[in-house]
């Protein structure tokens, strides 16, 4: 019985020692007072001129990876973060690097809901019903929204302990988009976050109408389609 | 299409009354082949709307399945020869000889549950039981063409189970139903002359208390109005004929789309167990793998949700343009129905109406 004791407080001991410095969760309000907070909506294309380097990201996070270590270790012990800490705090940045690729995002919004469509990505989901969000949940993960102030937050938390937060702020005159992402993991002791700028543009009417069909695919035409 | 609608109705009134002695006491007649009335549906859509993504639920295409369905099991009914006239309705029919009604509780690629409740005219239970049905690609029936439906055994052991149910009640109970049926349909149009005829238990089960005399002018009017009624319910139903067959084909079509979505997904979990332990913890190649089994998880789903969408496109106007039809016959039925409710209220008042005094008789108060 002793011995069982003293695993489960070592067991705990070493889960907290592994506990990653993660930035505390945004709030994820459950309730909505009226609508939706917010107009995302539109087509948006990247401002690159705006947008944070990803090695000035990496630099800041490896500064927080630095402070996030116990000062004054036994003498003799390299200082700094370990080879381990630096690899997996690079692979999130990858991963960030990757998800926030796309040059162009279109976002639909609803009374219901708000998709971002991203290019070679899925297309992310917030629902809010009955003044609640309502997470999508399948085998791989389970996405959720929330709101903090005008800002939408949308939070994918996949096994493993990854979870990958974006953040969503549009200026007031609606003509610009900060997504700032936050990639977390349990194998890494600090999160590593990036922020991608985009511009609204308007797209030009098309000179085809076009829907999709079964059985004769796309179906275009001059002047609006029956849908 | 009004004006032809106008005409239609001014020859089936004419024809109503031109039929009205051949009407007016009911031909001998087969009571274990009854008339079957299938109500539309229910799509069985979940109520709150946000759990249609969740259960894969696209619920402009399950309403149109709600209307398309009860014609396989019509068909099916019709050709096992057990039945009388076999009609899709738009809406239940309390008076109807036999109601079966049905939900949709499942329908995928892959698999169809239906909930099917067959109820009498008296309101007693004949059936009510979950019908599935799962036919993957290895057991496709054969010769399933467009139009004939993947799950016909399932409409088959519904057909098989109503006359199964139908043969453990004699004849006189059949008999039962049909009076029943008729004498509902009469109370509904003229309750003052058809009260003390039918009790409605506590449990809303209908009983027969007397019959009406074979000969009474009344009840033969309600046959006349209820034969002129059918002739609007038989066009009706060949409106969901119609529909039928417009939309069958891409309606397999549909299915068979689902059916691969379903393969695609059955794909992406075997990728996700292979890869799962390839690439060591914490790695850029795990998180990324982690990442994209959700995204192509994801991906699936949408691609689904644009089918629906390809889907609606393709067969939406063709059942915008039947149910505008539909209800419009429909209506044209209520209308009438309320006029021959007074007409019929106002011939029962003439006929069981105390002769008046006539005036100036010079009866006067002594």
């Amino acid at each position: 019985m002793r011995s069982a004791v003293i695993v489960l407080l070592c067991g705990l001991a070493c889960a907290c020692a592994r506990q990653p410095v993660v930035d505390p969760p945004p709030p994820m309000p459950s309730k909505l007072s009226a609508g939706l907070p917010a107009d995302f909506s539109g087509y948006w294309q990247r401002n690159y001129t705006r947008d944070e380097d990803i090695n000035g990201a990496l630099e800041a996070a490896y500064r927080k990876l630095e402070r996030s270590l116990p000062q004054g270790g036994p003498p003799g012990a390299p200082a700094g973060p370990s080879p381990r800490d630096f690899n997996s705090l690079v692979a999130l940045a990858r991963l960030a690097e990757k998800i926030t690729r796309p040059d162009e995002i279109a976002i639909a919004q609803t009374e219901h809901e708000i998709t971002v469509q991203r290019k070679d990505d899925y297309t992310m989901l917030c629902s809010f019903y009955d003044d609640a969000a309502k997470a999508t949940v399948n085998p791989y993960g389970q996405e959720v929204c929330g709101w903090d102030g005008k800002d939408l937050i949308n939070q994918l938390t996949l096994p493993g302990g990854l979870q990958i937060t974006n953040r969503f702020t549009v200026s007031a005159d609606r003509k610009e988009l900060r997504v700032f992402t936050i990639v977390a993991s349990s194998t890494s002791r600090v999160p590593f976050t990036i922020s991608r700028f985009y511009k609204r543009y308007d797209r030009l009417p098309p000179d085809f109408h076009c829907i999709e069909t079964l059985s004769m695919k796309r179906v275009c035409g001059i002047g609006p389609l029956q849908q | 299409m009004s004006r032809n609608l106008r005409s239609v109705r001014g020859w089936l009134v004419l024809l109503a009354f031109a039929l009205a002695p051949c009407l007016a006491a009911e031909p001998a007649r087969d009571v274990t082949a009854l008339e079957v009335s299938i109500p539309v549906f229910d799509p069985g859509l979940p109520k709150d709307p946000a759990q249609y993504r969740e259960l894969e639920v696209f619920p402009r295409i399950r309403k149109i399945e709600a209307m398309f369905l009860p014609f396989v099991l019509r068909d099916t009914l019709e050709k096992s020869r057990e039945w009388g006239p076999v009609r899709v309705v738009p809406k239940p029919d309390p008076a109807a000889e036999l109601t079966v009604a049905g939900t949709i509780l499942r329908s995928d690629g892959d698999t169809l549950q239906l909930r099917i409740t067959a109820t009498d005219a008296s309101g007693r239970v004949w059936l009510d039981k979950a019908f599935g049905s799962t036919v993957t690609g290895a057991n496709v029936p054969q010769g399933t063409a467009a139009g004939m439906s993947r799950f016909q055994p399932l409409y088959d052991r519904i057909a098989a189970e109503l006359a199964t149910a139908r043969d453990a009640f004699d004849e006189n109970t059949l008999a039962h139903v049909t009076d029943i049926s008729i004498l509902r349909y009469a109370t509904e149009l003229a309750p003052d002359a058809f009260a003390g005829y039918l009790k409605t238990n506590d449990d809303g089960t209908v009983e027969l208390l007397r019959l009406p005399a074979r000969d009474d002018p009344m009840l033969a009017r309600i046959r006349q109005v209820r034969g002129a009624e059918d002739v609007i319910t038989d066009a009706i139903d060949g409106k969901f004929r119609e529909l039928h067959s417009e939309i069958a084909s891409v309606y397999d079509l549909w299915r068979a789309y689902r059916r691969k979505s379903l393969e695609y997904r059955a794909e992406d979990a075997q990728h996700a167990q292979v890869t799962a332990n390839d690439a060591p913890r914490g790695s850029f190649e795990q998180l990324e793998n982690t990442y994209d089994n959700y995204k192509y998880s994801r991906i699936t789903s949408q691609e689904m949700d644009q089918l629906a969408v390809a889907f609606n496109n393709e067969v939406g106007p063709t059942v915008d343009r039947m149910e505008a039809r539909v209800a419009e016959m429909q209506g044209w039925v209520d209308e009438r129905y309320g006029d021959w409710q007074r007409i019929l209220g106002q011939l029962f008042e003439v006929q069981t109406e105390p002769e008046k005094p006539r005036s100036g008789t010079g009866e006067t108060d002594h």
